[in-house]
């Protein structure tokens, strides 16, 4: 019996599924990023970003562990105890992460698999640009005909809510509503509240600026603190940067809670998925260490499972197949790198090879299409 | 099931049904017509209809099989889930309410609702602890039998309470219907929708 939110893959999915991971693993190859391998198990921290959804243990000392619910914050916390010899450095990794509260939903998983790079030690709109690029390139690798990809400035609406100096409990209840696009609940909000007309209006312009780049032009500008701005020209940098097929969208209203992120974010959406593909972002730390995870770091991954949920057929790539009688003509097959599967006697070939979707058999040292 | 339409549309059966097709139709969108207890409705626009039990409109909605829906506020509150709520369609209006009977005043260790998740969100906030008991209708039984001290529930008027001989203690939210949206279908289908967003909002402000 499966336990819920967890899946078996049988060779056909299997199949699928190494190919994402092989796939991604050379792309990232391409670009310079390379591999590095976490344990599955870490010490328990409840300043993890996941930390109350992550599986905990107690160990025979009473140490407690949490299973890997995230690589970044694991990457950011090995490369903080042993920085990388020189900067810039390129990492990706793959595996499972595990979360506690799945609901067994389609693709709200316990356990699930991750593809994904960390680019540390630059901090610049062209290193943004590059891993957004990336993010677009291994879509279309992974066979994603129209991958869209949305940038976010989720650092934006905190300057701007912070620039107010409103209390924390109403900011969190304004970041709500304005990731939520909770247009009225905002308005009721900010009705009972003593702040300027001209941050109020830039507030109730934020859920509904996304679209095409042109929505940039819509923003109130007067009222704008120089943090929000030096966030808009960086945006406006990274646009500049990105090559023109891959027409992002922009959403300046996204505003997500308990992120590790401080400066821009993104995501990619298909059409045959109602969730993102992928998402990523900035995480530099502040000046005192505040926010973010490492001084200069950006990245992102991408949901393997969602992405063999929006695909029916990832392209094949491996060898070619054949059912084989006879064993000295299969290591001359192998050899000759073609797949070999062993059929006890040439009588049973036709229907073994038929019934597996093979077209080639071997029998009598000869190989023939079925 | 995937389907080949444009947009998908979640609407829940019941009260507000007919005021959330027709304030859709009004603000643009081709909706098929309501045909009795049909429950997929195929339209000639390529609009189609999933007609639902209230409650499962915001699951349709989040995983993307219905790019957008209309469900009350209460309904929202309970499901948690993680969606865009543009537009307040303003009809369907109740309160959600602490409801006992006149004669207890003292802490309560029980209380009924049809919102578990929301009323043990509102207790934890206000520093309270009791058991709740998770009922699907009529749960005002819940308080006059004395399954529990307290009920939360929806109440529009407050005629059915004051015939029941209990009282509303305390309003806990404020709900109506709203527009809701899938996350990503907002971005991918936003000439359709964003329109759609836009005419509903100004409709509500005549």
């Amino acid at each position: 019996m499966n336990v819920e939110g967890t899946r078996p893959y049988l060779p056909e999915s299997a199949a699928r599924r190494s190919r994402i991971f092989q796939r991604a693993s050379e792309l990232f190859a391409l670009w310079g990023y390379q591999n590095v391998e976490l344990p599955t198990l870490e010490p328990y921290d409840p300043n993890h970003p996941l930390a109350e959804r992550a599986f905990k243990l107690v160990d025979a000392g009473g140490q407690v562990l949490a299973l890997r619910s995230e690589y970044t914050t694991a990457l950011a916390r090995l490369l903080m105890r042993e920085p990388p010899p020189r900067f810039p450095a390129r990492y990706q990794y793959a595996g499972n992460l595990f979360l506690r509260q799945g609901s067994g939903e389609p693709l709200r998983l316990r356990e699930f698999a991750q593809v994904g790079v960390e680019l540390i030690g630059v901090s610049s709109p062209s290193a943004d640009a590059e891993l957004i690029e990336l993010a677009f390139e291994l879509c279309q690798k992974l066979g994603i005909a129209k991958p869209q990809i949305e940038i976010g400035l989720p650092s934006l609406v905190r300057d701007i809510l912070s620039a107010t100096g409103l209390e924390a409990e109403i900011v969190e209840s304004l970041r709500r509503a304005i990731d939520r696009k909770n247009t009225p609940e905002l308005a009721e909000t900010l009705a009972g509240l003593a702040i300027e007309p001209g941050q109020a209006e830039i507030i109730m312009a934020l859920p509904d600026l996304y679209g095409s780049p042109a929505v940039l032009a819509d923003l109130p500008q007067t009222q704008l603190s120089s943090r929000a701005r030096s966030d808009l020209e960086w945006l406006r940098q990274v646009l500049a940067a990105l090559p023109s097929n891959i027409e992002p969208l922009i959403d300046l209203g996204m505003a997500r809670r308990y992120t590790y992120y401080t400066g821009i974010t993104f995501r990619a959406y298909t059409p045959e998925l109602g969730l993102p593909l992928l998402g990523g972002g900035r995480y530099d730390q502040g000046p005192e260490g505040s926010g973010g995870l490492l001084p200069q770091a950006a990245g992102f991954a991408l949901g393997v499972e969602r992405v063999m949920e929006a695909l029916s057929e990832v392209p094949e790539a491996g060898p070619k197949r054949v059912a084989c009688a006879d064993l000295e003509l299969a290591r001359v097959l192998r050899a000759r790198g073609y797949a070999v599967e062993l059929v006890a006697g040439p009588e049973e070939l036709a229907d073994y090879a038929r019934a597996r979707g093979i077209s080639l058999i071997g029998s009598g040292g000869k190989v023939s299409e079925l | 099931m995937k389907t080949d339409y444009q947009i998908m549309v979640a609407l829940p059966k019941g009260r507000i049904l007919e005021d959330a097709h027709q304030v859709l139709q009004k603000a643009g969108l081709n909706l098929p017509e309501l045909l009795g207890e049909r429950v997929l409705l195929h339209g000639q626009e390529e609009v189609g209809v999933v007609l639902l039990r209230g409650s499962d409109v915001p699951t349709y909605v989040d995983l993307g099989i219905a790019d957008l829906g209309v469900a009350g506020k209460d309904v929202l509150l309970e499901a948690g889930r993680d969606l865009y709520e543009p537009v307040d369609l303003g009809f369907g209006a109740c309160r959600i309410s602490l409801i006992r009977r006149p004669e207890q005043t003292g802490p309560w260790r029980t209380v009924a609702s049809k919102y578990p998740r929301f009323t043990r969100n509102w207790m934890k906030k206000r520093g309270l602890a009791a058991d709740v008991i998770a009922l699907h209708g009529n749960v005002e039984l819940a308080a006059l039998t004395g399954l529990a001290d307290a009920v939360v529930d929806i109440v529009q008027t407050g005629t059915t309470l004051r015939q029941a001989g209990l009282v509303e203690v305390e309003v806990i939210a404020h709900s109506s219907a709203r527009l809701v949206v899938n996350r990503s279908a907002l971005k991918l289908k936003r000439e359709l929708i964003r329109p759609l967003i836009q005419q509903l909002r100004s409709l509500g402000e005549i």
